[in-house]
């Protein structure tokens, strides 16, 4: 090992050895911080079709096929299923669409 | 059923169904326009109630209840938006329940107008058959039509996920059977039209 090695590991032991640097926290500026991630969930019924779930997820969303089903499968299989997110506004009108169709959704933060 | 949707070779979507059927959709849909009918007795919100004054005047006006609807079947038709948070589910209602039952309607008198005006199959059978025809716009409305349908009749049995059991062991007159058999064919159309659907649109199955 030379000496300029020996200098960095010393740095680096003296570095690790003082207390971690506090980071200022982010000032909170109105004009740059977006709205939270919210999200739109669609929960599972004993009633509608798959494939009725499935066609809406593409007739609204926009969702190529297998993505459709794979979100309907985790609505069937696990109860529920996070559609889409966005800001409060556009879950809530994704909410109000899921109901028209006849869907149950409901509309929360994103989890942190 | 003498024939259930399918999409024609000139795009349309069409079925076939035995006269009593169309008056069983006729009735059930009239039932429907008359569960989403309640509640109308107030005004209406200004077109685009979208600006913070038309809000407070609607508000004012003191429009849709904000309070979920006491009949479950209407309940499930028109769904909390929050599960969590009762006050946001009520001011979210208060704004949009009018323009849901509005749609539903539409949706409903959709049905009823295409059932309305049934031409006998032209291949001249003996005529039980009446021939229902739509294109892309009705065929979407029927689709919601459907599933608010069978929403209602499901609410009302009770049913759940796997329990057909529950149906196979009920005496063959017994009504609530009937109406499971009824809430079974409406699957069944409904089934027939999104696979229509999916063809008509050309969207890979």
């Amino acid at each position: 090992m030379s000496l300029v090695m020996n200098a960095a590991v010393l740095n680096a032991a003296v570095l690790n050895a003082v207390a971690p640097v506090e980071l200022d926290e982010p000032r909170a500026d109105e004009h740059t911080i977006p709205d939270s991630p919210w999200v739109t969930i669609v929960w599972n019924d004993p009633i509608n079709l798959m494939s009725y779930v499935t066609y809406v997820f593409q007739d609204y969303f926009g969702y190529a096929r297998p993505k459709a089903e794979r979100l309907m499968m985790d609505v069937h299989q696990r109860g529920k299923a996070v559609v889409s997110t966005g800001s409060r506004e556009e879950m809530e009108r994704d909410v109000e669409a899921m109901h028209g169709y006849g869907l149950w959704a409901t509309l929360q933060r994103a989890d942190r | 059923m003498a024939k259930a949707f399918r999409r024609r070779r000139d795009g349309t979507i069409a079925a076939t169904l035995h006269v009593e059927e169309a008056q069983l959709l006729r009735s059930l849909v009239g039932q429907l326009l008359e569960l989403l009918a309640d509640g109308q007795a107030r005004p209406s919100p200004p077109p685009n109630a979208a600006s913070a004054v038309d809000q407070t005047l609607a508000a004012a006006l003191d429009l849709a209840s904000p309070e979920p609807p006491e009949d479950p079947v209407l309940h499930r038709l028109l769904p909390d938006a929050y599960r969590d948070d009762a006050d946001a589910a009520r001011d979210f209602r208060r704004y949009t329940e009018h323009g849901l039952r509005d749609v539903k309607r539409h949706n409903a008198e959709v049905v009823l107008a295409s059932l309305a005006d049934l031409a006998a199959p032209a291949t001249g059978r003996s005529g039980s058959g009446l021939v229902v025809v739509l294109d892309g716009d009705q065929a979407q409305a029927w689709l919601r039509t459907l599933t608010d349908l069978r929403l209602a009749l499901g609410v009302r049995l009770d049913v759940h996920e796997g329990d057909e059991d529950r149906w196979e062991a009920l005496p063959d007159d017994d009504p609530t059977r009937y109406v499971h058999q009824i809430f079974g064919w409406l699957g069944w159309l409904q089934q027939t039209l999104v696979e229509a659907r999916v063809a008509q649109r050309g969207w890979r199955r």
